[in-house]
């Protein structure tokens, strides 16, 4: 226990195991039926569905045993869905094939069952399959996004490229934040990944966080070729110097063959970029 | 050990972090972008301007407030909790009732600098007291000294502050200061309009709609305060993509 200056108790974590009381109480928290059925329905709520575009039916099988492709690029968050859709998704027909729909807290919309597409916001789509997720997948609902998406069974010819971002603040230096770079990217592959990185690794403590992470770990396990590219930044919502520092993984393996027309990219992330964002009232 | 040094301001982490304060720099970059110039005979100060919402009366949404007669200020703020619009509020009312203060006790107006330490100084110590957060502001203080030199300030939420040629606060700051080191030449500020045209290419650099989101002022040596007009900026602009192009076509001329 350790008391802070404003004299809150905090409990610091306990190595030598659980004490005596913690046990006494478990045996008065053993489930009832009713806790059962609350956590079934729960389940059902928070399960992730894979459905066709055009049908609204469910996939029988993992999105990449029905659509193999040997690229896989996933785009989280929107500064990443945006680079992907102004560079990549401009040139050539994508055909959107399929949406992923799940709910969990942090969703705005109480209803589960009648989630538009415009809500899923993972959206896969089909040129040598691409999807952009800006939804946030929960803890306990990645394996079930991963095992819907990837399948479980290993992918020889597959290479994935996952980019995301995330705060500067959470770059792990002695440097104070301020005089950091940013934005800037950072790389982290898999063990199977052979292809050089289109910036420099991350440094140690190389952690990442959320469904990077959940695709990673999933990949380097099945021996998939992996990247992600990780773009620290200090401006989280949609913004134009963060899309902009995406802008070197255009020379990779990976992401070289699909974009053809940069300065038109260029202007059609332009046109993303909210151009009537209203005032803020808390910050000037 | 971030986590276990940052609940109070009056703590300090092994590593001499003082976590409250840098919080609330970040708190800063949330707001927009502003900038400000020191030319030889002019000051500039250009800010990001974002559209009102739709009910909302657009004279209450002001950004370049003037602090005295003949000091200006412009603010990018940010927080950590809530009422950053706020914190700079309550900080130009101190610096506003100090100007007068000083007038009438020394019968001259403030200095840039004396005004600018008092911000800071007023600043510091809420970084130093318990019970009390730091205010979530950064701000960039311009003007004339009775001398008629201008002058540029900047402070931060840990009260420090500096006397800068050219700088730029708020979102993506590092970005619009380094294209400010690149081009900020003694020729480029000697001319007032060249000055101006600097202030908003800077700008350009992050303001993603052009020109009909910046705002703009100048002070010039015993003027008033002039806010440019929409038609003014737009000119400007339409100026500097001019000399953009002919610079680009020049470019091209000579590596063919």
């Amino acid at each position: 226990m350790a008391a802070t200056f404003f004299g809150e108790v905090v409990k610091a974590p306990c190595r030598a195991g659980t004490e005596e009381e913690e046990e006494e109480e478990e045996e008065g928290r053993r489930e009832t039926p009713e806790d059962r059925e609350v956590r079934r329905q729960l389940a059902r709520k928070r399960e992730v569905r894979l459905l066709r575009r055009q049908t609204k039916t469910s996939l029988e099988v993992s999105l990449l045993e029905k659509y193999p492709c040997s690229k896989f690029i996933i785009a989280i968050g929107n500064n990443a869905v945006a680079f992907l859709s102004s560079f990549v998704m401009n040139s050539g027909v994508w055909e959107e094939v399929g949406f992923a729909k799940l709910w969990n807290e942090w969703c705005r919309t109480t209803d589960t069952t009648h989630l538009s597409p415009a809500e899923a916001f993972c959206i896969f789509y089909h040129l040598k399959s691409n999807p952009s997720c800006s939804c946030y997948v929960a803890e306990d609902q990645q394996y079930q996004w991963l095992e819907k998406v990837f399948g479980s069974c290993t992918r020889k010819n597959t290479q994935v490229t996952i980019l995301t971002c995330r705060h500067v603040t959470d770059y792990k230096t002695s440097e104070s934040t301020g005089s950091l770079p940013a934005p800037f990217l950072k790389a982290l592959k898999t063990q199977n990944f052979k292809d050089p990185a289109c910036c420099s690794l991350l440094e140690q403590p190389n952690i990442v966080h959320d469904l990077p992470a959940a695709v990673l770990s999933y990949c380097q396990v099945w021996k998939i070729p992996a990247i992600l590219y990780l773009c620290y930044t200090d401006v989280m919502k949609l913004d134009l110097i963060t899309v902009e520092a995406f802008k070197p993984i255009l020379s990779s393996r990976s992401l070289k063959s699909l974009v053809k027309n940069i300065p038109q990219s260029t202007e059609i992330l332009k046109k993303l970029m909210t151009t009537n964002e209203v005032q803020s009232n808390i910050y000037t | 050990m971030a986590s276990r040094y940052d609940r109070a301001i009056t703590v300090f982490s092994p590593d001499g972090h003082l976590f409250q304060v840098e919080y609330a720099q970040e708190a800063v970059k949330k707001g927009s972008t502003a900038v400000g110039i020191r030319g030889t005979n002019i000051v500039v100060l250009g800010v990001e301007k974002k559209s009102v919402a739709k009910l909302q009366d657009e004279r209450t949404v002001r950004k370049i407030c003037a602090l005295d007669d003949h000091v200006c200020m412009a603010f990018a703020v940010f927080t950590i909790f809530i009422g950053l619009t706020a914190d700079a509020r309550v900080v130009i009312n101190r610096a506003r009732v100090q100007c007068q203060s000083h007038k009438l006790t020394v019968e001259d107006p403030v200095t840039v600098e004396y005004i600018t330490r008092f911000i800071a100084t007023l600043k510091q110590k809420y970084t130093q007291s318990n019970g009390r957060r730091p205010f979530g502001i950064s701000a960039l203080i311009v003007g004339f000294d009775d001398d008629g030199i201008p002058r540029l300030y900047q402070t931060d939420p840990s009260g420090t502050y500096h006397a800068w040629k050219a700088n730029a606060i708020g979102r993506s700051a590092k970005t619009v200061r380094e294209f400010l080191e690149k081009n900020y030449t003694e020729d480029a500020i000697a001319d007032d309009n060249e000055a101006i045209k600097l202030a908003i290419r800077a700008l350009l650099e992050v303001v993603q709609s052009g020109g009909r989101n910046i705002e703009l002022a100048i002070i010039k040596r015993n003027q008033p305060l002039k806010m440019f007009s929409a038609k003014e900026i737009e000119l400007q602009v339409t100026e500097i993509e001019k000399e953009k192009e002919e610079a680009e076509k020049k470019k091209s001329k000579k590596s063919a």
